[in-house]
Order: structure tokens, then C-alpha cells, then sequence
């Protein structure tokens, strides 16, 4: 498997807090690649570097070898690279339908032909489990709904890195177990999936290799395995009983 | 989409409506109507299309901008000075519109580096810094005006049917853009324009594109209103109050329609005119009144509370 | 142009930028706990003037003094429009579109009850100290700026000591900082926006009356000093109370001193110029700059 993205030394700041510092990972193509930290360990905020939303204080990050940092979200997301938010963020004015359709149009990577594009948005309602929801107000839906009208969205502009922020937070298991499902899936087509997750029996699960970041810098990474026997990511956490509780009942079948 | 067929056959009525009142107005100077309520509708023509225009950028995209009357002024001064340097009316009031779509651009590319409200009190002091600059300029007569030369080449007639077509024109450019991607892209800048950029949306480009495309429909109607009055003074096109009545039609009518826009236009049109005879200052209280009650109850506007109230005598629910 | 007038020019500056501070602070305190912009801000500066100007003529004391009884009588009113209008407007951290359009709509009602009731024509009130100067060397300053000065300062360190020393003023201070945090600590939000409000309309009514003894105003009086009010709390930093301090003195002194080398025609037009470039420029203030400098370095 090829590198697909690479990140360098990236850094952020608020003020005087330094929320990502000196990151620095590797993703090949067609892998779930897992991000996991507790709350505050800047997770998000170095997705939305990456995205775009957010400037880098410093560092680099390149895709397929081209430098990427500092360009702004709509030109990454032309590049491939889309990201959904940890809250959702709706267009709350706007139905279901069009909401994809906005990503379908100006994702600007592959706009189907004029009479086509009803059908694909058809098909990715269908595939994130909106179908029915299409002609519904975005701001009338509930929170399951919502995280999925993200995924759908993001996948309308054809991303070839899926950026996913705790997709599956607030939801229960059966759920979480259908978009994991759907990560995989994607995935399986071809996808690469960067993965911001809080439940550590998911990431388990479903990530290929995952990260641990704490105060904004990188503690471990390495299949699930690896993490799991990690000394320094349990050191880190021997304070957190609750976030290990958690992980410890990764044996417990589904 | 479960919901087209319904919405299609909403759209046919429109249509017809549209088509029917068209013809109507088309008529209504061999119909033998008095000179002043031709006059009347007129004026209620370049605010319907002024208002179609700030609909496009602050209902449609969400970006409240206090200085459109810059653009009706600049519209107004190039298709006067034009018109009084030989040039045809029929050239010159587009150029209005064009050096008002320029005007925009200068305008738009520092001051859309700014978000909604910040960027609504910018152009409140772009606007009243244009006034000021051209109040001081040679070229537009400073503080007493200007006089158009050749008024008097068209009719009533003509200037009313010049008024109907760039009312026409807003209209229709207005619903191209409410039908297009290009319209679907500024509901999203005007729900959530990081949420936009996230999906490939690029907000500042579209939103120098709308705001273009307002000023230059705003610019064409100043042009058409300075051939008519034959004389313009920066005081008055340029002036903030210019700006303020061109905010407060769309916004009153309802944002973000089609319908709303022209509502509130008419209205306006109508209550100034039963109003500035007797009461000169009255209008602006009451549509400052208006703008409280509808910030406050009902945020569609006149269209919305109409909507509501077909609602409630049809017999549905709320 | 020589060392004196430099000097006086300065002297005005500094007269200047103390009525400037009292008049932005009104809008400050509004932005600071409500995050919204007081488009409303001209309208009540007029009715202050109009209030002092009705004073004058109806009581046989110095409209200076009379002057000051406005911050009162517009604490009230101020609180009667949050009570009426205002809280109704969902709050958010940043100025929302719906509250800038409705304390607009409360501008243009505003103004026109104005012309409604006292007509468009120029006033002006005269008292005895209109006309005297004070000299000290080759100074000269007009007395009634000096007096004008002095309440708009008296009427700051009240402002400081009541949001030093009072429960109301502890409030103030937190939901400005981090309106979730204070809201999490259980201060009485609804509350100490109704006081804000009032504390706001206050500073902008005595700003108005104060002012109306320096110049002649009209109903549309205030539009520009709004816009100022405006610039200075930007520059101050949008809801730093002594860096309004800052943000006006500054301000003052670019106006001043700009009568060296601006047309007097386009005199006006500073102060618009001024908002949008401070805007574009320094949207972080003046704290925001240095931050950038020290960053720099
Ligand atoms: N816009 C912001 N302004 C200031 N601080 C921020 C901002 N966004 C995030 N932070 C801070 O950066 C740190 C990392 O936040 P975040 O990336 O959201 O963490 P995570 O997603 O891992 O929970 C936190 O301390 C947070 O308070
Ligand atoms: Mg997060």
C-alpha cells in the first residue's frame, strides 16, 4: 500500500494554549486509520487543520507529495480530502436532499451528468439510511439522523480521505454498529478513513492502525493490538479508570 | 424527491400568475389610467427591482448590507452623465449597471473578508464615505446635482416600460438564481458558510458573484430612475436613507422569496406615497415599527404571515 | 503652525476623547455581555440631546447639571426596552443578524418620533459658558469642554467602581470574559443583561445630552458619533473597558490632528474610512496587534 498523506511537525495554538504540538503521522491508502485521546487532546483540531478549516500555527501536511498545509477547506475538498463535524453542522434552512446536493455539486471533483445527479443523491441517502429523509428539513432532524446527514454529505463530494469526527458519539450501540458497518464498507470501495473516536471498543474494532494523542501530542501508534499492550498509553491512563474500563471490555462479543 | 410534483404544479400557478400579471401591466398605458398612477407604478417597479437585488445577497445569502445605495447612485450618475454626454439611453443605463457591478467588486474584496454583521456595519460607513466623496466631486455637481439635457427623448410610456422590463429582469434572474446550484450554494453560505466551505463551496467567490450580480440590477433601476426624474443629486441616490428603504422592502416583504421582495415593495411604494404628502417622516417610523414587529413575531415577513394566515383559514393547523 | 498650536490641538484630543470613552462605553457593556451591536446606539444619543435641550428650557439650571440627570432617566428606558424588545432575540457569542435589525428598526423609530416631535430645524443650546475660554499660558480651552470632560470622567469612575464592588458588577465582568463559563457558575443572565442594557442606554443618553452642549444637533443626530462609538470599541477590543479608553483617545487624535491635512470637505468622511479600515485592519484591536508584534518577535 501507497502513502496517501503525511503530516509534519503540526502545530497549533490558541492564545497561550498549545492545543496540537509537533504531530507527526503517516496514512497509506485504503486504511481506517483511528485517532484516540480523551477530551481536550486536540484531536479535532488537527483534523480541522488537515481539512482546512483551521490555520496551522507550523508544520506540514501533504497529500499524494503535494503540500496541502494552509490551503483553505473548499480547496482541499476539491483535492479529496473531506471532513464531517463532531457536532453537526446542518444547513438547518435546507432539506435533507439538498443538503447532499450542495456537496454533490460543489465538492468539485465529479459532478454527474445533469439528469444522473437526483439518482446518486438517491443512492447516498440510501446508503447512509436518509432514504425517506430527502425531502425533510436538516433542522428538523434528530441527532442519529444528523450524524448521518454528515457522512452523506461528506461522501457527496467523492472524498478520497474521509475525515470522520466521533461519528458515532451520542449514539447507541445498534447505531454505532451500522456506521461502523458503513466505514468499513467505504473503506472496501476504496476510501481511506481518518477516524476521531471517544468509544474505545469501536476504534478497536474497526481501525487498521490508531493513533493515541494526549495534550496535543502523539503517545503511541499501532495496530489495535499493539495499542492495547502499550505501556505508556496505559501509564498515561492509569488515572482514567473509566476510559480503560472501557477498553478492557473489548473481549465481550458484540 | 417526494416533494417535486407538488412544488411543480405550485410552480405552474406561479407561472401563470406571473405571465398573467405581465400582460396586465403590459396594458396599463392604453387602458387611459391617470399619469400619476402610472407614475406610481413605476416607482413601485425600480423598488421591486432594487429589492429583488439586496434579496439576492441579504435574504438569499444572508449578507445584510446597509449601502446599496451606492449602487443605485453609481447606476444612476453613469447612465445620467452618459445620457448627457449624447449617448442613448439604451446603452447608457446598462453601463449604469455595469459600473455598479465594478463599484461592487471594490467594495466586496475587503469588506467580504468579514462575517455577516461585521460585515453589515462596514458597508454603513463605505456608504456614507461614497456619499460624502461624491458630494464633493466635480463630476457629479457636488451638492446640487446634476440635469439631465435630453429628458424629455422618451415618453411616459417608454419610461414606464423601461421600469417594467428591469423589473421583469430582476424577477427573472432572481428566480434563475433562487432555481440554480449557483442559488443552492448561497443558502448554504447563509446557513453555515465554514459548514459550505467543508464541502467544496468557496464562499468569498460567491459571495463577490451575488453581490455583483445585485449591484448591477440595482445600478441598471438607479439608471432608469435618473433618465426618468431627469435630475440627481449624490444627497439623494447616494444618501443612507437610500440604502435604509431599500433594506427595510425585502426585509419587510419577506427574505429569501420571491414574493416577499415584491410584497414589500409594493407596499412601501403605496404607503410612501399616501404618506410623504401628509406626514413626511411617518413612513420610516412606521416601517422601523414593521421591522421591530417582524424581528420580533414573524421573521417570513408580510409573505410569511400571509403564508401563515392562508394557513390557519384553510382550516390546517398552525 | 507652530508649538502651541500643536499643543492645543493635542489639548482638544484629550477634551475630545473623554466624552468619546463616556459614549462608547455604552455600547461596550451592551456588546461585552449581550454580544450585540446597538444599531439603537444613534437614536438614544439624540433623545439625550433632546432631553437636555428640553431641560434647559424648562428648568432655570445650567444645562450642564441638567445634563447629567439623563443617565437615570435613560437607565430606565433602557430597561424598558429590554424588557420590551430586546430579550426577546435569542442571544448568541457573536451579533446575530435578527437583533442588528431590530435595534435598527428601533433607530429609524427613534428618529422619526424625533422629527415627529421637534421638527428637523438645527438646535442648539447657549448657556453663559458657551463662550468662555480658560487660559493657561498659550493654551485655550473652552470652559465647557473642560466641564463636559470632567463629568464624562466622573461618570467613568462610577462605572469602575460599581463593576469592582458590586455583585451586578462581578456579573458584568464574567459573562463579558466567558459567557458560558458565567452562565455555568449561575449568574442571573436575563438579569444582568436587563441592567446592562440599562447601564449601556444610561452612558449613551449622558453622552448625547453632553454633547448637545457642545454641538447643534437635528434628529439624525448621532449617526456618525455611532459609528465612532463603533471604531473606538473595536479598536478597543470589543469588550475591553479600559482599552475603550485607549480606543478613544486614539480616535480623537486622528480626528483632530487630521484637520492638518485633510480637506475640510472629507472631514467627515474620516470617521466612516476609519470604521471600515479598523475593521479590515485591526479586527482584534489594539490588543490583537501587540499580540501579533510580540508573536513576531
Ligand atoms: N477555537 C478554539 N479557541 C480556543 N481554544 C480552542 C479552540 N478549539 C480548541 N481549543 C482548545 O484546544 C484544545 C484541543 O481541543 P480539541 O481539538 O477540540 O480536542 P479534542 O477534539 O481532542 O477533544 C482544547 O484545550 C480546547 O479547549
Ligand atoms: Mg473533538
Amino acid at each position: 500500500m501507497t502513502e496517501l498523506l503525511s503530516v509534519k511537525g503540526l502545530t497549533r495554538h490558541f492564545g497561550g494554549i498549545a492545543a496540537v504540538v509537533n504531530l507527526q503521522f503517516r496514512v497509506k491508502e485504503r486504511e481506517i486509520f483511528g485517532i484516540i485521546g480523551p477530551n481536550g487532546a486536540g484531536k479535532t483540531t488537527a483534523f480541522s487543520m488537515i481539512a482546512g478549516s483551521l490555520l496551522p500555527t507550523a508544520g506540514s501536511i501533504r497529500f499524494r507529495g503535494r503540500e496541502i498545509a494552509g490551503w483553505p477547506s473548499q480547496r482541499v475538498v476539491h483535492l479529496g480530502i473531506c471532513r464531517t463535524h463532531q457536532v453537526p453542522r446542518p444547513f438547518t434552512g435546507m432539506t435533507v436532499y439538498e443538503n447532499v446536493e450542495v456537496g454533490m455539486r460543489f465538492g468539485g471533483r465529479r459532478t454527474p451528468p445533469r439528469g444522473e445527479v437526483a439518482d446518486e443523491i438517491e443512492r447516498i441517502l440510501e446508503f447512509t439510511g436518509l432514504s425517506g429523509w430527502g425531502a425533510s428539513s436538516a433542522g428538523s432532524l434528530p441527532t442519529g439522523n444528523r450524524k448521518r446527514l454528515e457522512l452523506a454529505r461528506a461522501l457527496a463530494t467523492d472524498p478520497v480521505v474521509l475525515l470522520c469526527d466521533e461519528i458515532c458519539g451520542g449514539l447507541n450501540p445498534t447505531e454505532t454498529a451500522d456506521i461502523l458497518s458503513l466505514l468499513r464498507r467505504l473503506r472496501d470501495s476504496g476510501i481511506t478513513i481518518l477516524y476521531i473516536e471517544h468509544d474505545m471498543r469501536a476504534v478497536m474494532r474497526t481501525c487498521d492502525r490508531i493513533m493515541v494523542l494526549n495534550y496535543g501530542q502523539k503517545l503511541a501508534e499501532g495496530t489495535p493490538e499493539e495499542i492495547q499492550d502499550d505501556e505508556g498509553v496505559i501509564e498515561a491512563y492509569l488515572g482514567r479508570r473509566s476510559w480503560m474500563g472501557r477498553a478492557e471490555q473489548l473481549e465481550e462479543p458484540p | 424527491m417526494s416533494a417535486a410534483p407538488a412544488s411543480r404544479a405550485t410552480s405552474r400557478t406561479a407561472y401563470a400568475v406571473a405571465a398573467l400579471a405581465l400582460l396586465a401591466f403590459l396594458a396599463v398605458p392604453w387602458v387611459g389610467i391617470s399619469n400619476n398612477a402610472i407614475r406610481l407604478l413605476l416607482t413601485t417597479f425600480l423598488w421591486v427591482t432594487t429589492s429583488l437585488a439586496w434579496n439576492l445577497l441579504g435574504g438569499v445569502t444572508g449578507q445584510v448590507s446597509f449601502g446599496f445605495a451606492v449602487f443605485y447612485g453609481l447606476g444612476a450618475y453613469t447612465a445620467g452623465l452618459s445620457i448627457n454626454g449624447g449617448i442613448t439611453p439604451y446603452a447608457a443605463i446598462p453601463a449604469g449597471g455595469a459600473v455598479a457591478a465594478f463599484g461592487s467588486l471594490l467594495i466586496g474584496l475587503p469588506t467580504f473578508r468579514l462575517r455577516g454583521p461585521y460585515f453589515a456595519i462596514a458597508t454603513i460607513g463605505v456608504n456614507e464615505a461614497v456619499r460624502i466623496v461624491m458630494s464633493n466631486l466635480d463630476i457629479t455637481g457636488g451638492a446640487s446635482g446634476v440635469r439631465l439635457l435630453q429628458a424629455g427623448r422618451f415618453s411616459q410610456a417608454e419610461h414606464y416600460y423601461a421600469a417594467l422590463g428591469v423589473a421583469s429582469l430582476a424577477f427573472l434572474v432572481s428566480w434563475r438564481v433562487m432555481h440554480s446550484p449557483f442559488g443552492l450554494a448561497l443558502r448554504a453560505i447563509r446557513e453555515d458558510q465554514d459548514a459550505a466551505a467543508d464541502v467544496g463551496v468557496h464562499p468569498f467567490r460567491l459571495k463577490l458573484a451575488v453581490h455583483a450580480l445585485a449591484a448591477c440590477l440595482t445600478g441598471v433601476a438607479g439608471g432608469v430612475f435618473a433618465h426618468y426624474t431627469a435630475y440627481i443629486h449624490p444627497d439623494g441616490v447616494f444618501s443612507f436613507s437610500t440604502s435604509t428603504s431599500i433594506l427595510l422592502m425585502p426585509v419587510i416583504g419577506g427574505l429569501g422569496t420571491l414574493s416577499g421582495p415584491v410584497i414589500g415593495a409594493a407596499v412601501y411604494s403605496i404607503v410612501q406615497e399616501e404618506m410623504v404628502v401628509h406626514f413626511p417622516q411617518f413612513h420610516l417610523l412606521l416601517y422601523g415599527a414593521l421591522l421591530i414587529l417582524i424581528m420580533l413575531f414573524e421573521p417570513g415577513g408580510l409573505a410569511g404571515l400571509w403564508r401563515r394566515l392562508a394557513r390557519r383559514l384553510r382550516g390546517g393547523g398552525p | 503652525m507652530g508649538l502651541d498650536d500643536l499643543l492645543n490641538l493635542f489639548v482638544a484630543a484629550i477634551l475630545l476623547a473623554g466624552i468619546y470613552t463616556a459614549m462608547s462605553i455604552g455600547m461596550t457593556v451592551i456588546y461585552g455581555v449581550m454580544k450585540m451591536v446597538n444599531l439603537a446606539h444613534a437614536g438614544f444619543m439624540m433623545l439625550g440631546a433632546y432631553f437636555a435641550l428640553e431641560m434647559s428650557q424648562r428648568l432655570p439650571i445650567d444645562p450642564l447639571i441638567t445634563s447629567v440627570l439623563a443617565a437615570p432617566v435613560f437607565f430606565l428606558l433602557g430597561i424598558a426596552t429590554h424588557r420590551g424588545m430586546v430579550r426577546f432575540v435569542p442571544v448568541a457569542d457573536e451579533p446575530t443578524l435578527p437583533s442588528l435589525l431590530l435595534l435598527f428598526g428601533l433607530w429609524l423609530v427613534l428618529q422619526n418620533f424625533g422629527y415627529a416631535v421637534w421638527g428637523a430645524d438645527d438646535r442648539s443650546i447657549f448657556t453663559p459658558l458657551t463662550m468662555a475660554t480658560f487660559r493657561f499660558g498659550g493654551i485655550v480651552v473652552p470652559v465647557i469642554r473642560l466641564i463636559v470632560f470632567g463629568i464624562a470622567l466622573l461618570s467613568l469612575v462610577a462605572l469602575h467602581l460599581s463593576l469592582q464592588h458590586t455583585w451586578f458588577g462581578r456579573s458584568v465582568r464574567a459573562l463579558t470574559q466567558n459567557r458560558e463559563a458565567g452562565q455555568l457558575a449561575g449568574i442571573d443572565t436575563g438579569r444582568t443583561a436587563m441592567l446592562a442594557f440599562g447601564l449601556g442606554i444610561a452612558f449613551t443618553g449622558l453622552a448625547g445630552a453632553l454633547l448637545a452642549n457642545l454641538y447643534s444637533f437635528t434628529p439624525d443626530f448621532g449617526g456618525s458619533f455611532m459609528l465612532r462609538s463603533f471604531v473606538i470599541t473595536v479598536l478597543g477590543g470589543l469588550e475591553s473597558f479600559s482599552g475603550v479608553a485607549i480606543g478613544a483617545v486614539i480616535v480623537a487624535l486622528i480626528e483632530t490632528f487630521s484637520i492638518l491635512v485633510v480637506p475640510a470637505n472629507y472631514q467627515h468622511a474620516i470617521s466612516f474610512i476609519l470604521l471600515v479600515v479598523v475593521l479590515l485592519v485591526l479586527p482584534g484591536g489594539i490588543e490583537g496587534l501587540l499580540q501579533r508584534w510580540r508573536r513576531l518577535r
